[in-house]
């Protein structure tokens, strides 16, 4: 028993050792991808909602190929997706309320 | 996962999407949830009290059948019935 306890500092080292390649690789993409916008995107926010709006009103939308639009689909779907995983964080669970 | 590439600098727009729907929906999942808790703890609370009555009447009901069956059973078996029971 004494020997199994005097393994679990050796093991917890060689897991940190195991994952900090890969939690580096994480944070690499997670520092571009991930944060949040800062205050100085706030115009290309405008920027972005304008020509969606534009295109939706000259009827450009209509003439970008099947591929762009599937992409746009599925960004869509993630971008409403984190609303859902949102109200799982809030609710505290993840399947149901636990009144 | 074999190459990554370099990472991609995602549009204002999309990143502003999602960080707005993530705090709207934990702010949604905190309120409704503390709505339901509320209706919850209503019912719950009538649902004592019901069940308080409901076991009162449910006990009355077995003492009554369970004197009838007694008497049935001494009918049965041949027994005579005490004149106080």
């Amino acid at each position: 028993m004494s020997k199994l306890i005097a393994r679990i500092p050796v093991l917890a080292k060689s897991a940190v050792d195991s994952a900090t390649p890969k939690l580096n690789t994480f944070m690499r993409y997670a520092k571009v991808e991930l944060v949040p916008p800062t205050p100085a995107e706030v115009g290309g926010v405008a920027q972005g909602f304008n020509n969606i709006m534009k295109s939706a009103q000259t009827g450009a939308w209509k003439n970008i190929p099947v591929k762009d639009a599937w992409r746009n689909v599925l960004v869509t779907t993630e971008v409403l997706c984190w609303f859902f995983i949102g109200e799982c964080i809030g609710k505290g669970t993840f399947v149901g309320y636990q009144v | 996962m074999a190459t990554l590439g370099a990472p991609v600098r995602v549009s204002p727009l999309i990143k502003f999407g999602r960080w707005t729907a993530l705090v709207t929906g934990i702010l949604y999942g905190r309120s409704h949830f503390n709505s339901l808790k509320a209706k919850e703890a209503v019912i719950r609370e009538e649902e004592t009290k019901k069940q308080a009555i409901r076991d009162a009447q449910l006990a009355e009901e077995k003492l009554k059948n369970n004197k009838q069956e007694m008497i049935y059973l001494a009918g049965e078996a041949g027994v005579k019935v005490p004149p106080n029971f």
